[in-house]
């Protein structure tokens, strides 16, 4: 579903990303790991056309992300994390149906999302007030639902957990793993070793830019020879400054 | 797709915008009642200092010799006498409006019909003192006229002979409609300007610098929709707020002129159709420029206060082509002015309130409004493509 092929990107003088290359399979969620200032950011953004790589390129769903561009964002859905992106002055379910619009929806078609959402997410009860006066909970479902409403194949989670109390977080946990179910390619990127334990079936290191490792969990912690994955991390990134 | 997005972005945008009260207050409340306000306070205090010298016209008569004239002073009922011993200190203070100084040979020199010398203190710096001035000036002057009559009557010579043209002045604009033309066409053609910059201004910031604020450009950049769309709508939104806060400020300057009491004292003044729709269409179009221009800006920026700080400098820049033109003379103005930015404008608006249709004039002017919208739409456009603008750290 993503497959990404010597991917790089500059801006100005720091290399961001480094000629990566992954993939990531229908149903699968690869797990995108890696120190602050790694590049993956920077990696979900090329993948979300957002930013245009400075050579490489990737397919996403079958669509290249530099000539299709368009259609690449028709087959994505994101979440990313930190401000959740709504407008206040909006109903739940305004915001929602926007950005249902412009991913080309019908108004038939973006009800009938809706409506399967609101129930998906236990959201009857504040849909229809505006957003500006939801608790973090509340908006971070509303966020959920508008990433997926346009039912996309694929999708992008950028720390999606972070700032978030123990039940948001599950809320958020329980969509990644709901995704899955629905056969979706997913890339998940998180700074906590256990929720990429809990979520991921295989996970990619990317250090200062380059991809370093790639495997699943089991398989990495078999490699260096250790059974608790933030020791593992801890080794690859040290043994790779060490290079 | 294209057209239905962009109306669909413009739709949303339109509704947000309506739902936000701060916005309605300051774009569209604020500028409706601001002028009204504004000329009712100037008129009222103009008012009432035309009141208080009429009231209460103090004055002291400096006149050792008792003249004819001091006399004359004393019989009439506005002019209230005061004794002061320091007129000049008395005057900064107020206490009295003016003094007149009459020479102790005052009713001799009339007689022997010789100039004779007079002299009125008054403070030039206060605005009822120079109204007493006046006032007593004219009082002095009728005066005089007595003198000439009785010396002429005295010669057995009729007063005809010191008037030998009389005028008959006739305005080409109606009386009554004179003073509002011409507070008109240096006021509107400012205003005009004015409202084309701040009217699109807090949309402008809001679509712009706010989205990126509250995170929702990402997310929004990540639709199907192409930015261009995105663009078009919010460019149009801009524009038609920005249009709807310059007729709410134009209302507002309406009801100010029509206001009795006010600076305008209920001059009406009648402009016609056309000019009614050629002055909407320039403002239209002006207002597309800087909607276009600010929305650039304010992409451009990471915050609203930042979009605000940058666009505070072209405010100022555009005032001065406006402000060096606005008290010029809407009869002959010269063709290059109309190849300067703003300046054009403002001549053009000039031209039309006087009832002027140059054709080469209008055709310029529009060219060059046509080219700075086209350019602001390009360089918005080029905003919005750049990684290094919507991705600023
Ligand atoms: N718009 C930009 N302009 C210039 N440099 C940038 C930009 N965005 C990211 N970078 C740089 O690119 C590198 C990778 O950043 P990126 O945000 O992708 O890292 P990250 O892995 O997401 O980090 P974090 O875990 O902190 O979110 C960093 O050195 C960063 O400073
Ligand atoms: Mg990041």
């Amino acid at each position: 579903m993503i497959e990404i092929m010597e991917l790089s990107k500059n801006f100005k003088k720091i290399l961001a990303v480094d000629a990566i290359n992954f993939h990531v399979a229908k149903g699968e969620i690869v797990g995108l790991v890696g120190e602050n200032g790694a590049g993956k950011t920077t990696t979900l953004r090329m993948l979300a056309t957002m930013l245009k790589p400075s050579s490489g390129t990737a397919t996403v769903a079958g669509y290249d992300i530099v000539s299709q561009s368009s259609q690449v964002r028709g087959e994505i859905g994101i979440l990313f994390g930190g401000e959740v992106g709504l407008y206040d002055r909006l109903t739940g379910r305004e915001n929602i149906g926007y950005f249902a619009a412009l991913n080309g929806m019908t108004s038939a078609e973006t009800a009938a999302s809706i409506d399967e959402l609101i129930g998906l997410l236990d959201m009857e009860e504040y849909i229809d007030r505006r957003v500006g006066k939801f608790s973090r909970g509340m908006k971070q479902k509303v966020a959920i639902a508008r990433s997926i409403v346009h039912q996309p194949s694929v999708m992008f989670f950028d720390e999606p957990t972070a700032g978030l109390d123990v039940s948001a977080t599950r809320i958020v946990q329980d969509f990644i793993l709901h995704c899955k179910q629905e056969e979706k390619a997913i890339i998940f990127s998180s700074h906590s070793m256990s929720e990429v334990e809990k979520l991921c079936d295989r996970l990619v290191i990317i250090h200062k830019g380059e991809i370093i490792e790639d495997g699943t969990v089991s398989q990495l912690k078999a490699k260096f020879g250790n059974d608790n994955l933030e020791d593992v991390f801890v080794q690859m990134v040290g043994d790779s400054n060490g290079n | 797709m294209g057209t239905k997005v962009i109306k669909l972005v413009f739709l949303k945008e339109l509704k947000d915008i309506f739902r936000d009260r701060k916005t309605i207050l300051m774009s569209l409340v604020i500028p409706l009642v601001i002028f009204p306000l504004l000329f009712y306070f100037m008129g009222s205090s103009m008012d009432r200092s035309a009141k208080q010298v009429e009231d209460n016209l103090t004055v002291t008569i400096v006149d050792s010799g008792n003249s004819s004239l001091s006399q004359y002073f004393g019989g009439v009922e506005e002019v209230k006498l005061v004794e002061s011993s320091d007129i000049r200190a008395d005057i900064r203070t107020g206490r009295i409006l003016a003094a007149i100084e009459i020479p102790d040979t005052f009713d001799e020199d009339i007689l022997a019909e010789i100039p004779t010398n007079l002299v009125i203190h008054y403070d030039n710096a206060s605005q009822s003192s120079q109204m007493a001035y006046t006032v007593l000036s004219s009082m002095i002057e009728g005066y005089s006229k007595t003198v000439v009559a009785q010396r002429l009557l005295a010669r057995d010579i009729s007063d005809d002979i010191l008037t030998p043209v009389v005028i008959d002045s006739r305005t080409t604009v109606a009386e009554e409609e004179g003073f509002g033309k011409l507070m008109l066409s240096m006021l509107l053609p400012l205003m005009l300007v004015i409202f084309s910059i701040s009217g699109p201004m807090g949309v402008a910031v809001d679509l712009g610098a706010g989205e990126k604020e509250r995170g929702t450009l990402e997310p929004l950049l990540t639709t199907q929709t192409g930015r261009l769309s995105l663009l078009w709508g919010k460019f149009f939104a801009i524009t038609v707020m920005g249009l709807l806060s310059t007729i709410s400020s134009l209302i507002g300057l309406l009801i100010s002129m029509r206001q009795s009491g006010g600076l305008f004292q209920g001059s009406a003044v009648t402009l016609e159709p056309v000019t009614i729709v050629l002055i909407g269409l320039v403002t239209l179009l002006l207002t597309m420029f800087f909607g276009a221009l600010e929305l650039s800006i304010s992409i451009y920026a990471r915050s609203f206060k930042e979009a605000q700080t940058y666009i505070s400098p072209l405010m100022l820049v555009s005032f001065i082509p406006t402000y060096a033109t606005y008290l010029i003379d809407a009869k002959n103005i010269d063709t290059y002015f109309f190849h300067i930015p703003l300046a054009n404008i403002t001549c053009l608006l000039k031209e039309f309130l006087a009832g002027i249709y140059d054709l080469s004039h209008i055709a310029i002017t529009f060219s060059w409004i046509i080219i700075y919208i086209i350019a602001a739409v390009l360089f918005a456009r080029y905003m919005f493509s750049k990684e290094e603008v919507i991705f600023r750290t």
